[in-house]
């Protein structure tokens, strides 16, 4: 999901390429050359998991993960998300001039995912790992519905129940990618624990 | 869905011959001016802009119709929920609802800057090789880490793409439907790990024969740039309607989309 061009107004889509520009900044700061290559990976990934449906009553919905990056990548899944939309607008899905909006809308919901991932640390029982990763999941992207509904609202009144759909999708969007990060997440610690972000209960690794 | 969206670079055109940097410049501004600008009349003017572009790109129409198709079919629903919700009273019901014409005009705005705005994408990274267009990006003072990562993001997608039908193909073939129940949603996280599993593995080896090849940040290339008078004349004149469709938009010679048509 990601909003097209031409629906929200001036501000808004300078408001997201200032917010962009600060959260590129502030995260890609003492990036090291191995984790270009990493980045990308995650990029791509992010970018073909786009094409899988889920099945959901008589429609289907496409995933965007948006939070599992945020769990792999740390911090960097700012820039991870950043390249992705670049690379849909260069390809010809559309929005070129909400780079900056999408960027902030998914990447901070990335971001959100990261730190709720890291307050599993906090806590200690058995599954607390897939139950964080559900909730990082599940809450990345009711962010980014959060994000895009507010955007559509500052543009206008007429968008005012468009903005409530869009709420509304999101939290459908919420149950199943929370449900489909916890089962990634859970098979992830049983196969490479080492691709997640944040192993050890310290809040610098990226 | 076309990912390969350079298929067509080796058309000869005016375009394809039009110095890269002056191309992603000049129609980056266009698109912007076109995403901003407020009423109809003008958005009609830029997609016209747009179509003449594309045509003298010579990218096949075909190709374009592919990817259009899909965004168009992704922007339908504006048609619909615009005109039924906009605020305020109206005269027109259909089917016992209130028909917002002010609502129809502006979803018919957003449609249409969307259409011109990809059209220009097409033209501009549809009409010569990506590394091309991703080397003058780099030319143009793009930070080399960005430019770095676009371009093994680009080389990734098709690898993993192709991974994932593999993928796909060898569930199927055990038997697997999709269903809306927890059991495909399990199996769905499942197979985007197994996917991110060997996807870092696969790039782990082309990184370290990258090092060991010498990497070190950076593509050296042997493309030049060289521009002469006529790339300079091709970015004025779309720089030219850009900040025309700007200006006049910005002197409200023609209303806005939510109040008239023209």
């Amino acid at each position: 999901m990601h909003i097209s061009d031409g629906i929200v107004s001036g501000p808004v889509v300078t408001a997201g390429f200032v917010g962009a520009a600060v959260l590129a900044a502030a995260t890609m700061r003492n990036i090291e050359l191995e984790e270009i290559p990493k980045i990308s990976v995650m990029t791509a990934v992010f970018f073909v998991i786009d094409f899988i449906h889920v099945p959901f009553v008589v429609s289907s919905i496409h995933l965007i993960m948006n939070g599992l990056v945020g769990i792999i990548l740390g911090k960097r899944a700012f820039m991870a998300i950043m390249i992705g939309v670049v690379l849909q607008a260069f390809f010809g899905f559309g929005g070129v001039s909400v780079i900056g909006v999408n960027s902030v809308m998914l990447g901070g919901g990335a971001l959100l995912a990261y730190g709720i991932w890291q307050c599993r640390h906090l806590v200690s029982f058995a599954n607390r790992d897939i139950l964080f990763g559900g909730l990082a999941g599940a809450l990345g992207i009711f962010f980014s519905g959060c994000i895009l509904a507010l955007a559509l609202l500052s543009t206008g009144e007429a968008f005012l129940v468009t903005a409530k759909a869009v709420l509304g999708y999101h939290v459908i969007l919420m149950i199943i990618e929370g449900a489909v990060t916890a089962a990634c997440v859970s098979f992830l610690l049983k196969t490479s624990p080492h691709l997640l972000a944040g192993q050890q209960p310290s809040m610098t690794t990226g | 869905m076309a990912l390969d969206i350079d298929r067509h670079a080796h058309i000869d055109s005016s375009i394809q011959r039009w110095d890269p940097r002056f191309k992603i410049v000049s129609l980056l501004i266009l698109m912007f001016s076109i995403a901003l600008v407020k009423s109809i009349a003008l958005v009609l003017v830029g997609l016209v802009g747009a179509v003449i572009l594309l045509l003298l790109s010579r990218i096949p129409l075909v190709f374009v119709y592919q990817g259009m198709k899909w965004i168009v079919l992704f922007l339908m629903p504006f048609f619909v929920i615009l005109p039924l919700t906009y605020p305020g009273e109206t005269e027109i019901h259909v089917l016992g609802l209130p028909f917002a014409v002010a609502g129809l005009r502006l979803s018919a705005m957003i449609v249409i800057k969307a259409v011109a705005i990809v059209l220009i994408a097409y033209t501009i990274f549809g009409s010569r090789r990506f590394d091309i267009n991703m080397i003058a990006l780099q030319r143009l003072k793009c930070p080399t880490v960005f430019v770095q990562m676009i371009l093994f993001a680009y080389r990734y997608i098709f690898l993993f793409m192709e991974e994932m039908e593999r993928m796909d193909t060898a569930m199927k073939a055990r038997g697997f439907v999709k269903k809306a129940d927890l059991y495909t949603l399990k199996l769905m996280g499942n197979f985007i790990a197994t996917l991110l599993i060997r996807s870092f593995e696969r790039t782990e080896r082309i990184y370290k024969a990258m090092l060991s090849k010498g990497y070190q940040g950076e593509f050296h290339t042997l493309v030049e740039f060289k521009a002469e008078t006529r790339d300079t004349v091709k970015a004025v004149l779309v720089l030219a309607l850009a900040i025309g469709l700007f200006g006049i938009d910005m002197m409200a010679v023609f209303p806005k989309a939510e109040l008239a048509w023209f």
